[in-house]
C-alpha cells in the first residue's frame, strides 16, 4: 500500500515540474487551452448542429444523445490526462529517448505519460466538465444513488477503453512506426462517432464499432443503460450494463500487451 | 551544366508520393481508411435522412453525395509530415530548417514544389476514390453542364487557397508555436470551417456569416455546394472573385512572412 | 577530375572583424512581468563573438577549436550565410554568403552535427537525386561523382535503405555525400563526427583527406576531437570568449601551449654533457628524458639525430605533448 501510495507521490512531482516547465512558455501554455476549449466546443457545435436539424435520432432525444456526447467528452478529458501521451510516444522512440525510460525504476508506460505535461487535456476537460454538468441538469432522469454510482462506473468504463485501445496502438508504435497514421484516424472516430447512438446506424457498423473498434462501451452502452434504452444494443443487455467492467478488462489486456510489446523493443537502429 | 526549372523541382515535388509508394503497407492503409471513412459517412447522412426528405435545402441524394465529396476532397490534404519528420515545426525544433538556406533553391521554391507535389499526389487519390463512388452509384454526377462548370473553376481556385492557407500553417511555426498539437488543432478548424465534417447549410445562419468572412469555405464547401446544385451555378462568379480576392491577399502575407522568417532564422541561427 | 589553382585564387573563406551580438528578450516572471514582457521586452544583449578575423585557403583543412559556448557554431553560421554579423565581413569563394545565398549555396556544402538533410522516409539515394536535381548537377557527372564517394565511404551497401532505418555513422555518412555531391569549392563541417564509431571516424578522416589534397576543396571543421585534429589539420583557430586565441599549425600551438616534445632515451653512460640545443629534463635509472634547449631549441628529428650521435642508445621514444592537456591550457 504504501509503495503505491508513494508511486503516485513521485509522478505528482513529476508533473507538477512538467508544468512548471510548461508555465515558462506563458503565452503558448494560455493558448494551447484556448485552442483545446475552441476545439471541444466546435465538437459540441457540429453535434448540436445535427440533432437541431435531424430531430433525435434513432428514437433517441436530444438530451440523451447530449448524454452520450457528454459522458464520451468527459471520459476523454479525464483520458487526456492520464493516458494521452501516446502522441509523443513516435517522437520518443524516433529520437531515442525511450532507451532511457528503460533503464529507470519506473514503469515505461508510466514515464512516457508523465514525460510531458497534458496542457491539451485541461481544454479537454473544462469543456468536458461543464458539457457534462449541463446534460445531466436537463436529462429527464431521477437520479438515484444506484444511477449515480453506475454513472461514475460508466465514465470510469469509457476512459478505461480509450486508454486501452490508446494502449493497444502504442504497443503497435513500437515495431511500426507508420502506426502513427492509424493512430490519428481512430482517434479521431472514436472523438466523433462516439457521440452517437449506435442503434442508428445499420448492422455492420454497430458490430464493428462493439467488436472491432470497442466504441460502443465508451459511453453509448452506459448511457443505454442509464436510460432505459436496452432494446437495440446488438449485444445482451448484461453485457451494456457490464461495460465498465470489459474497460477494465481491456485496459489490463492492453498493459500486458504493452508489456510483452516493450520487452521485443529493438529500439532505433544504431 | 543545369537543367531547366521544372526539372529542377519535379523531384522534389514528388518526395511526398514517393515516400507512400515506397511502402504497401502504407498504400494499403490509406485506401483502407479512405474507404471506410466514405462507408461510415454515408451510414451516417442515410440514417439522418431516413425520415426526412429534404433539410436545410438538400435532399437525401444531394446530402449524401456532399458528404462523400467532403471525404474525397479531404484526401488532397492529408499528407501527414510529422510521420515523415517533415513538418516545418520539426524542422525548426531540430535545427534542420538550416539546410533550407544553404540550397540553391529557396525555402518558397521548395515549399511551392512540396505543396504543388502533395496536394497532386492527394488529388490522385480523390480522383480514384471518385471514380469508385460513381461507379458503385454511391454519388451523382454534377447537377447541371452549368453545376459542373462552376465546380471545376472553384475547385481549381480552391486548390490554390488550399495551398496558400497550408504555406500560412507552416510558416507560423517559424514564429509562434512551440507545441506540436496546435497545428493539429488548427488544420481541424480548418476544415470544420471549410464544411469538411457537415455541409456549412446545416450551421445556424450567424455560423455561416461567420464562414463568409473567412477563406476557409472556397476550398471544399463551395466546390461542393456548386456541384451538387444546392447553390444556383450563376453564383459563381461571386464566389469566384471572393476566393481569388483571398488567394491575393493570402499571397501577399506569405511573401511577407518568408521575407520575416530569413530575418528571424539570420538573427537567431535556427 | 580537376585541382584549381590554388595560387591564383584569393582565400576560399575569409573572415574579417566577425562580430555578433544576439538580443534577446528577458523573461519576467508574474502576472505584471509578463504583461511588461509582452509590451515592452527589456532586451538583453549577448556577445557571441567578438571579434574573429581568419582565412582559409583551397585546399587547406582549418580546425576551428574552442570549448562550448566559445562562439564556434556561430562563426561557422555566419560564414555559411545564416547568421547576419552584427559587423564585420565574411566572404565565401569571393561571394558574400548572407547577401547572395543562391550564388553562395553553390559554392558551398555543410554538415551540422546530427543534422540531417536528408529525407526521413526516402531511401538516401534518391535523396541524392533530388540534391542533384536541385544543384543542377549533370547526370554523368552525378554518377562518377558518387561513384568516387561510394568508394571512399561504402555507401551502396546502404544506400537504398530509408534514411529512418540508419544508423548514425551510416547517416553522417550519407549527409556527407549530400554535401560533397554538387562539388563544392568550400565545405563547413560542424562536428560532423561526434558520436561515432572509430571506424567510421577513420573513413571520414580519409575521405576528408583526400577531398583536401586531391580535390583541393578549403575544410573549415569544428571538432572536439583531438586525434581528428592531429591528423587531419594542418592549421588551427582557437577561439574562446568570442575571440581568437590563436591561429597557427599544430605545432605552433603545441610549442606555446605544451610543453614541448619529449625524447625518452634509454642510454649508457653519464647525461651531461648534453649536447647544444637540448636540455635533460629528468633521469629514471637508464632511461634520460631529453627535452627542447633552453637556448636555440632543435625539432625533434634533429634532437634524435644529435642524440644517437651522442650517446650509445639501447632504446628511444619520442612523445609529443598530448594535445588534451595543450588544449586545456590554450582554453583558459
Amino acid at each position: 500500500m504504501r509503495a503505491f501510495v508513494a508511486a503516485w507521490q513521485v509522478a505528482f512531482r513529476i508533473a507538477r515540474m512538467g508544468f512548471r516547465a510548461e508555465l515558462e512558455y506563458r503565452a503558448d501554455f494560455v493558448i494551447s487551452i484556448a485552442l483545446g476549449v475552441f476545439w471541444q466546443t466546435s465538437v459540441i457545435v457540429f453535434v448540436a448542429v445535427i440533432l437541431g436539424r435531424f430531430s433525435g435520432m434513432a428514437g433517441w432525444p436530444s438530451q440523451a444523445v447530449f448524454l452520450i456526447a457528454s459522458m464520451r467528452m468527459l471520459s476523454h478529458g479525464v483520458y487526456a490526462l492520464f493516458f494521452d501521451r501516446n502522441y509523443y510516444l513516435a517522437t520518443l522512440v524516433q529520437e531515442g529517448r525511450l532507451e532511457a525510460f528503460l533503464l529507470r525504476p519506473m514503469p515505461v508506460f508510466r514515464q512516457v505519460q508523465l514525460a510531458v505535461f497534458p496542457t491539451n487535456a485541461i481544454g479537454d476537460l473544462l469543456v468536458g466538465v461543464a458539457m457534462f454538468a449541463w446534460s445531466v441538469s436537463i436529462i429527464d432522469l431521477r437520479w438515484t444513488a444506484l444511477r449515480i454510482a453506475y454513472l461514475a462506473a460508466g465514465l470510469t468504463g469509457g476512459v478505461l477503453v480509450e486508454a486501452a485501445v490508446s494502449t493497444v496502438l502504442a504497443s503497435f508504435l513500437l515495431r511500426f512506426p507508420a502506426t502513427s497514421a492509424w493512430h490519428s484516424w481512430i482517434e479521431e472516430l472514436i472523438g466523433t462517432f462516439g457521440n452517437y447512438p449506435l442503434s442508428f446506424f445499420p448492422r455492420l457498423t454497430r458490430i464493428a464499432f462493439t467488436f472491432v473498434l470497442p466504441l460502443a462501451f465508451v459511453a453509448y452502452f452506459p448511457a443505454a443503460v442509464l436510460t432505459g434504452r436496452t432494446r437495440d444494443l446488438g449485444v445482451p443487455p448484461a453485457v451494456a450494463v457490464a461495460a465498465p467492467a470489459v474497460g477494465l478488462a481491456a485496459f489490463i489486456g492492453a498493459r500486458l500487451l504493452w508489456k510483452a510489446s516493450l520487452r521485443r523493443y529493438t529500439g532505433v537502429t544504431g | 551544366m543545369s537543367l531547366s526549372a521544372p526539372g529542377r523541382g519535379w523531384r522534389t515535388a514528388r518526395i511526398t508520393a514517393l515516400s507512400d509508394l515506397l511502402s504497401p503497407a502504407r498504400l494499403a492503409g490509406n485506401a483502407i481508411r479512405m474507404t471506410v471513412q466514405v462507408f461510415l459517412v454515408l451510414c451516417l447522412w442515410r440514417a439522418l435522412y431516413a425520415h426526412t426528405d429534404v433539410t436545410a435545402g438538400l435532399t437525401r441524394s444531394m446530402a449524401l453525395t456532399y458528404a462523400v465529396l467532403a471525404v474525397l476532397m479531404l484526401q488532397i490534404r492529408r499528407a501527414d509530415r510529422f510521420a515523415a519528420r517533415d513538418h516545418v515545426f520539426q524542422h525548426m525544433h531540430y535545427g534542420t530548417i538550416v539546410y533550407w538556406y544553404l540550397r540553391p533553391l529557396s525555402p518558397q521554391r521548395y515549399s511551392l514544389w512540396r505543396g504543388v507535389g502533395e496536394q497532386a499526389y492527394g488529388f490522385g487519390w480523390a480522383a480514384a476514390g471518385y471514380v469508385a463512388c460513381l461507379a458503385t452509384g454511391v454519388i451523382g454526377l454534377p447537377s447541371s453542364a452549368g453545376a459542373a462548370a462552376a465546380f471545376l473553376m472553384t475547385f481549381a481556385v480552391g486548390q490554390s487557397l488550399l495551398y496558400y492557407l497550408g504555406l500560412l500553417t507552416d510558416q507560423m511555426c517559424f514564429f509562434a508555436i512551440k507545441n506540436a498539437s496546435v497545428v493539429l488543432i488548427v488544420k481541424f478548424t480548418q476544415n470544420l470551417l471549410s464544411g469538411a465534417y457537415a455541409a456549412l447549410w446545416f450551421f445556424p445562419a450567424w455560423f455561416r456569416s461567420v464562414s463568409a468572412l473567412l477563406p476557409f469555405q472556397y476550398t471544399l464547401g463551395v466546390p461542393l455546394s456548386l456541384y451538387i446544385g444546392r447553390m444556383p451555378a450563376a453564383d459563381v462568379w461571386v464566389q469566384l472573385a471572393a476566393a481569388l480576392g483571398w488567394v491575393v491577399a493570402l499571397a501577399i502575407l506569405t511573401r511577407l512572412l518568408w521575407r520575416k522568417a530569413a530575418v528571424l532564422i539570420s538573427a537567431q541561427g535556427g | 577530375m580537376h585541382k584549381p589553382a590554388a595560387e591564383a585564387q584569393g582565400p576560399a573563406i575569409e573572415a574579417r572583424n566577425l562580430a555578433k551580438v544576439f538580443r534577446t528578450a528577458r523573461r519576467r516572471t508574474g502576472v505584471l512581468g509578463v504583461v511588461r514582457s509582452l509590451v515592452a521586452p527589456e532586451m538583453v544583449a549577448t556577445t557571441a563573438v567578438a571579434e574573429v578575423s581568419f582565412s582559409v585557403a583551397p585546399g587547406e583543412l582549418l580546425a576551428l577549436l574552442g570549448p562550448n559556448g566559445a562562439g564556434k557554431s556561430t562563426t561557422i553560421k555566419m560564414l555559411t550565410g545564416i547568421i547576419v554579423p552584427t559587423s564585420g565581413e565574411a566572404r565565401v569563394a569571393g561571394v558574400i554568403p548572407y547577401r547572395e545565398r543562391e550564388r553562395n549555396a553553390r559554392n558551398v556544402g555543410a554538415v551540422f552535427g546530427q543534422r540531417t538533410q536528408l529525407w526521413w522516409d526516402l531511401p538516401a539515394r534518391e535523396s541524392f537525386r533530388i540534391l542533384r536535381d536541385i544543384y543542377g548537377t549533370g547526370q554523368a557527372e552525378h554518377a562518377a561523382r558518387l561513384r568516387e564517394l561510394d568508394a571512399l565511404l561504402e555507401l551502396s551497401a546502404f544506400w537504398d535503405t530509408r534514411v529512418r532505418h540508419l544508423s548514425l555513422g551510416q547517416r553522417v555518412r550519407c549527409d556527407l555525400a549530400a554535401a560533397l555531391l554538387h562539388d563544392p569549392r568550400v565545405v563547413f563541417l560542424d562536428e560532423p563526427t561526434i558520436g561515432m564509431d572509430v571506424v567510421v571516424k577513420e573513413q571520414v578522416r580519409r575521405l576528408l583527406r583526400h577531398e583536401v589534397e586531391q580535390r583541393g576543396r578549403a575544410v573549415l571543421l569544428t571538432t572536439h576531437d583531438m586525434t581528428e585534429v592531429e591528423r587531419l589539420a594542418e592549421r588551427v583557430v582557437l577561439i574562446n570568449h568570442g575571440r581568437i586565441v590563436m591561429d597557427g599549425t599544430l605545432a605552433e600551438i603545441r610549442t606555446r601551449f605544451g610543453e614541448g616534445w619529449r625524447v625518452h632515451a634509454t642510454i649508457q653512460g653519464p647525461a651531461e654533457p648534453c649536447p647544444q640545443g637540448l636540455a635533460v629534463l629528468g633521469r629514471d635509472g637508464a632511461t634520460v628524458v631529453f627535452g627542447p634547449g633552453a637556448e636555440n631549441p632543435v625539432t625533434v628529428p634533429q634532437a634524435l639525430k644529435l642524440i644517437i650521435e651522442r650517446y650509445e642508445v639501447a632504446d628511444v621514444r619520442v612523445a609529443e605533448s598530448d594535445l588534451e592537456d595543450v588544449m586545456r591550457a590554450a582554453y583558459r
